[in-house]
């Protein structure tokens, strides 16, 4: 697959958010309405003519059929609309892309906004117009950044491609996630290469959503230089927001909770970081592991750990208001590198063979990016916090934090658990923001990411995780090795070769992970792939408004592309080569009706089974 | 929940047509503050005022940015498409889920089609047509708006439960030796002796054709007449269903029942019951008007005196009055759209029709209103491109090829009885400017050719939509002369008629496929060069028991047969002309290709690509097909190029390669060279 960017793929033409509330009287012009418009260049009064028509032309229908307007369509542009209250969103599309596609576009797009602003009332009453208007341009971009059409298509996750890799990566990468939840204030995690999924434990929208932040338009200008502390530039966090839905999904899947609330007992017994990470030798033995635990214990370190202060002030902090400020200072960390060698070591020594001189190597180069400040720092306040003022606070958090832990240890992790935990702490401002009327309660949540170069551990976790110096700590270093080896050999990995251009295109759609496999070039400009490309957007199109349509061929002179689906997946599949010679009369010698069987042999080598 | 609006750019309503639920709930928005009593202006007041920010915004949007609304849908899944024709802009709403936004916008066409048959050129004066459909006096209004929708019921009843109106194609009753025998019945007997007979009043019959039900039994052309086109002869068919509908849900008619109606029934104001779903409606509400319709805007039973209406959309108490439409005509120096003709729908028995239409004496009058109005047309597009005045009007065909014509022709006018003084005026007036060039030129050329286009079309419209000629002898076959021809023609098929009926619903029944086609469920077979198509049977109804059974199943089958018909239009207006699917327990085949005159199957071409608010795709409202030969024949010059699809519906489990074998045979056999299909 590749990564660029097709000239004729531009997603959007149009994006805009519009305030009704705003332009109410008579006085009132549509540009006070207006939050935000993408191309921001688009002269004001043709933003105005815009803003102004749809949202009149939306409302009358609304009231007509007394239901917001889904999909306006003009004659060049289609319009995905949202309507909330007041508000209204717009975005506009070539009239080729499908209806479906744009709809969850837009949905896509809000979505992320409010993973990481909270509600949008509420946080353009907190933030200024420009400072949204530069997020909501981020997140457009990197919606219509790096895939191509057909990923466009299906909005899909970017993933690592499986063929090249060695298996056993992937499962180290489920196993270093699952390790990360053992500690009880981690949710779930998913561990990006260079932008792609390697692995998740999360839902393909979440996901989605997690690797904005990761991307590195977003994160770059953000980073600390000339910094060091104990984790290095490598870890940063920023707040996020959870629907109740997601926080649901992320609570009912399988994780060994018991074990948080067995080791409670055992939170003051020192260390094993070691066997926090679970390895392929050691799986069978969790139980074992389980009295060492050593997950939700924090005393021994919460001493150890003067950027606590920040997280401290973070916690008295409405940290959607400071999202990107410039870097604190940080103290020197309290564990040099030399300490972690030790601990890799012995986790290399667990781990499957082969991993382990890459193992050191990584280490090595980490060490290298130690010296720079630690990342989280970033995010978590306006600067200029020094570690003085950070031992003030030290104290307090830590008991905050462990008060929570206790109760919430008793009555288990619901959502009312935690806004309950909220509305303890000192922090009016962060209360208001799942508070606020006539929109489903977001949850804040902290969105823990530790970097490895290309390689991003990303984590879902409670928000006082990041006063849990404990457990920071303990997540940190138990990833910490096994990243580093998991970086390097990802890195090694030949980039995906597309797939010598065989004698077929085909794209294979998987619905549960969202995932897209294709052996299509993704040239600019991939003429012989246009057929296909537009064929599959109509055929998947039809099957998502066609719940019992099983699979189909269409022909036309040129191209015959075959597409059959099951609830799980999507696949789609054209034969090169041999003109089609065919009158069109139906004839069952006729090289379009071999298609599925074609289809059925050639994509066994994909590891696509239609069978 | 559905509706259809016609609204000016100003947003004043030109026509509308709701459904009770519509209706309903439009009320229901305005409420108490709604007199009783004045149905129709409060009405239409309120569903303009409701609509009028979506016109407005409409209009605004062409203004200011060049692109306009096609379509909005709503999260409930309401739909409203929108276009726009010249300056009146169409709105056609769905609320009830039964409809999609193409069937909503080839609603819109179809609307369009109606119009233009039943007021010509008019049309293409967007000043005039205002006028038109919407006149002054608030009773003609009515009556009026109330045709129009009747014809627009008819339509949609038509399109939701007869096959031919599907596919936009013509069903010939399948009875080779009947049909022959009044085929040659009606050209030696009836329109010779028709057209030597001096009542015919200067009228001369062109074509004259047998309708059991939707289904042509026998068509006849004279010699001298052009072809009629398929779009025309499915627009005749619902005006004469309109005038005459056909119960077909009953399996024995008793012909009193009708017959006590036919001589006042053809114009009376259809209303549906309030169900959406409930099929048989409309044949039980046509001949006894016994449920009060939720809502009337006149009191039925006010007849307007007939000489004091200008239109010709009044409704004829006398049905020897012959409706004026206007078709297309072929000749050999070229195409004339909205040629003037005279319709006569002469119920034989119901269900059962004979349609005349003849060429009215004055024809030659319109033929040279269109040269005119075309010269003037491609003027004003000419200028409007930017080219020089004095350039633009040497162009073909040239303003001074035409000019010593339409001299002449406005004399000839003078001495008739049309006002002409106006358009004789308009023509100096842009003699003088067209030889004076200058500044400003281009401008007022353009509006001088608008104005010659305008003042035209008031002559077209004097001459054919105002009744002309005096009551006591109007320019129409006499009646005595309608009433013999209605006589010779019952004399003929008297022993045929409940055959002819009962055959009409089982014209090609699917239990002569089952042995040869086992699996086989379903397929329509259209030649679109002749725009005719062949299916078997599907008639759901609660009385009729088709080989489907009846019931849920039977629906089941048709929902899909009509859901694929717009699936495989949708893929083919993509540049698709095969599609097979695996729905649920069916497969599906559709089938496009081209054949040669001798039966030679053509290899497949580029098909075009449309946008998805292009005209619908079909034969009605729109001819795609005609279009898409002439694409084709581009690279097959000097050939006769043949269109022809095929859709089967079989069950999944039959292997693929044993359908695509029936798909073979089913294509080869049906339209072997006797143009008999297999019975």
């Amino acid at each position: 697959m590749a990564e660029l960017v097709l000239p004729y793929s531009r997603r959007c033409n149009y994006f805009f958010l519009y305030d009704g509330s705003k332009v109410r009287g008579e006085s009132d012009q549509t540009r006070e309405g207006i939050c935000y418009f993408y191309p921001e260049e688009t002269p004001l009064d043709r933003q105005e003519l815009l803003c102004g028509q749809l949202a009149g032309a939306g409302r009358c229908v609304s009231e007509l059929s007394s239901s917001p307007v889904r999909i306006l369509n003009l004659h060049r542009n289609r319009f995905a609309i949202r309507m909330e209250d007041d508000l209204l969103w717009a975005l506009g599309c070539s009239v080729e892309v499908p209806t479906v596609s744009v709809c969850e576009l837009l949905d896509q797009l809000i979505n992320l906004f409010c993973f990481y602003n909270g509600s949008v009332r509420h946080s353009y009453q907190l933030n200024s117009q420009e400072t949204l208007a530069s997020r909501w341009a981020q997140y457009l971009s990197h919606l219509q950044s790096g895939s191509s059409e057909l990923q466009h298509i299906f909005s899909c996750l970017m993933t690592i491609d499986s063929t090249n890799v060695d298996p056993l990566l992937l499962l180290k990468a489920a196993l270093i996630l699952q390790a990360c939840q053992r500690c009880p204030l981690v949710l779930a995690g998913c561990i990006l290469f260079k932008g792609r999924v390697v692995s998740t434990q999360m839902s393909p929208q979440l996901t989605m959503k997690v690797m904005v932040h990761e991307s590195g338009t977003y994160t770059k200008p953000q980073r600390p230089n000339g910094q060091s502390s104990s984790f290095g530039s490598a870890v940063s966090s920023t707040a996020v927001f959870l629907t109740p839905s997601e926080l649901q999904y992320l609570q009912s899947t399988p994780v060994d909770k018991d074990f948080s609330s067995h080791s409670t007992p055992h939170k003051n017994t020192p260390l094993k970081k070691t066997r926090l990470s679970r390895t392929l030798s050691d799986t069978p033995s969790s139980t074992e592991s389980e009295p060492s635990d050593p997950g939700s214990s924090q005393s021994p370190q919460k001493l150890l750990s003067p950027h606590l202060s920040e997280s401290s002030v973070y916690s008295s902090d409405p940290s959607q208001s400071t999202p990107n400020p410039p870097p604190p200072q940080s103290p020197e960390p309290p564990l040099s590198n030399g300490k972690h060698s030790p601990v890799e070591e012995s986790l290399e020594e667990s781990y499957y063979h082969s991993f382990h001189s890459n193992g050191e190597g990584g280490s090595q180069i980490d060490n290298g990016g130690d010296s720079s400040a630690f990342g989280e720092n970033s995010h978590l306040n306006g600067g200029g916090v020094d570690g003085a003022c950070g031992e003030e606070f030290n104290f307090r958090v830590a008991e905050e934090s462990h008060d929570n832990k206790v109760s919430e240890e008793v009555s288990g992790r619901g959502c009312g658990r935690v806004q309950g935990h909220e509305v303890e702490t000192p922090d009016p401002p962060r209360s208001d923001a799942f508070e606020h009327p006539g929109e489903s309660p977001l949850i804040p949540m902290t969105l823990y990411l530790h970097r490895v170069k290309g390689l991003v551990l990303a984590l879902l976790v409670e928000p006082h995780f990041l006063s849990d110096k404990a457990s920071m700590e303990e997540v940190y270093h138990s990833s910490l090795a096994s990243l580093n080896g998991l970086e390097a050999h990802l890195r090694s990995v030949s980039p995906g070769v597309p797939g010598a251009p065989g004698p077929y295109i085909f794209a294979h759609f998987d619905c549960i992970q969202s995932t897209l496999t294709s052996n299509l070039s993704g040239r600019p400009g991939g003429a012989p792939e246009r057929p296909f490309v537009r064929a599959t957007s109509l055929l998947h199109s039809h099957f998502c408004n066609t719940e019992t349509l099983q699979e189909a061929i269409i022909r036309s002179a040129g191209a015959a592309v075959y597409g059959t689906r099951s609830v799980a997946q999507e696949t789609y599949f054209q034969q090169h080569g041999g003109s089609l010679r065919n009158s069109g009369i139906p004839n069952h010698q006729d090289s379009a009706f071999s298609l599925p069987g074609k289809a059925r042999h050639r994509l066994l080598k994909h590891g696509v089974n239609l069978l | 929940m559905k509706c259809l609006l016609i609204s000016s750019q100003s947003a004043e309503v030109l026509f509308h047509w709701t459904d009770p639920e519509f209706y309903q709930n439009v009320q229901a928005q305005y409420g108490a503050s709604q007199e009783d009593g004045h149905g129709l202006p409060a009405f239409e007041d309120s569903i303009s005022t409701l609509f009028a920010p979506i016109i407005i915004s409409c209009i605004t949007m062409v203004d200011r940015l060049g692109d306009s609304y096609t379509s909005f849908t709503t999260e409930n899944n309401h739909i409203y498409v929108l276009h726009q024709f010249d300056e009146c802009l169409y709105i056609a709403v769905n609320g009830d889920g039964e409809e999609g936004e193409g069937d909503l916008r080839r609603k819109i066409y179809v609307m369009k089609k109606m119009i233009e048959v039943m007021f010509g050129m008019v049309t293409l004066s967007s000043n005039l047509l205002k006028r038109e459909l919407r006149p002054q006096d608030t009773e003609q209004r009515a009556r009026l708006w109330e045709h129009l929708q009747s014809l627009l019921e008819t339509y949609s009843h038509l399109r939701e439960n007869d096959q031919s109106f599907l596919v936009e194609a013509v069903e010939r009753l399948i009875h080779p030796t009947l049909c022959e025998q009044c085929i040659e019945f009606l050209e030696r007997r009836l329109v010779q002796q028709l057209n030597s007979s001096v009542e015919r009043a200067g009228e001369e019959v062109l074509h004259a054709f047998i309708l059991v039900h939707t289904k042509l039994l026998a068509f006849y052309s004279s010699r001298n007449a052009s072809t009629l086109s398929t779009s025309d002869l499915l627009s005749l068919i619902i005006m004469s269903q309109n005038m005459y509908p056909s119960n077909t849900d009953q399996d024995d008619p008793n012909p009193e029942d009708i017959e006590s109606t036919s001589g006042s029934g053809p114009e009376s104001f259809y209303t549906p019951e309030p169900s959406p779903t409930d099929m048989d409606s409309r044949s039980s509400d046509m001949p006894v008007r016994e449920s009060t319709p939720l809502f009337e805007f006149v009191d039925p039973d006010v007849q307007m005196a007939e000489d004091s209406l200008h239109t010709l959309e009044v409704p004829p108490p006398d049905p020897s009055t012959p409706r004026r439409v206007f078709l297309e005509v072929s000749l050999k120096d070229g195409l004339f759209p909205m040629m003037p003709h005279s319709m006569y729908c002469l119920p034989l028995w119901p269900g059962i029709t004979l349609v005349l239409l003849t060429k009215i004496p004055t024809s030659a009058v319109a033929m040279s209103v269109y040269t005119f109005l075309e010269a003037f047309a491609k003027l004003e597009k000419r200028l409007n491109e930017g080219q020089e005045g004095p350039a633009a009007t040497r162009g073909q065909p040239t303003i001074h090829d035409i000019r010593s014509k339409l001299d002449k022709f406005i004399k000839a006018l003078g001495a008739s009885e049309i006002q002409s003084a106006q358009l004789q005026n308009v023509w100096t007036d842009f003699k003088n400017r067209i030889g004076r060039g200058g500044p400003g030129f281009n401008r007022e050329l353009i509006r001088s050719c608008k104005n010659m286009k305008t003042q035209l079309c008031g002559v077209y419209r004097q001459c054919f939509l105002i009744e002309s000629g005096t009551a006591d002898s109007p320019r129409r076959l006499s009646p005595g002369l309608q009433e013999r021809a209605q006589t010779m023609v019952q004399d003929k098929l008297m022993d045929w008629k409940d055959f002819l009926l009962v055959k009409s619903k089982r014209n090609i029944t699917m239990v002569s496929y089952l042995e040869d086609f086992p699996g086989l469920i379903h397929f329509i077979c259209v030649d679109r060069s002749t725009g005719q198509m062949i299916a078997p049977s599907l008639n759901i109804t609660e009385r009729n028991v088709s080989e489907l059974g009846k019931g849920p199943l039977a629906q089941f089958i048709k929902s899909k047969v009509w859901s694929l018909v717009s699936t495989t239009r949708r893929y083919l207006q993509k540049g698709y002309s095969t599609v097979t699917l695996r729905d649920g327990d069916f497969y599906f085949c559709y089938f496009l290709w081209f054949e040669n005159e001798t039966g030679y199957k053509l290899e497949a071409g580029d098909i075009p690509v449309l946008p998805d608010d292009s005209a619908p795709i079909g034969m009605l409202a729109w001819d795609y097909y005609r279009k898409l030969l002439r694409y084709y024949s581009k690279n097959h010059q000097g050939e006769v190029v043949k269109c022809y699809e095929l859709l089967t519906v079989h069950l999944g489990v039959i292997p693929t390669e044993v359908i695509l074998q029936h798909c073979r045979q089913l294509a080869s056999k049906l339209w072997e060279p006797s143009r008999n299909p297999l019975l």
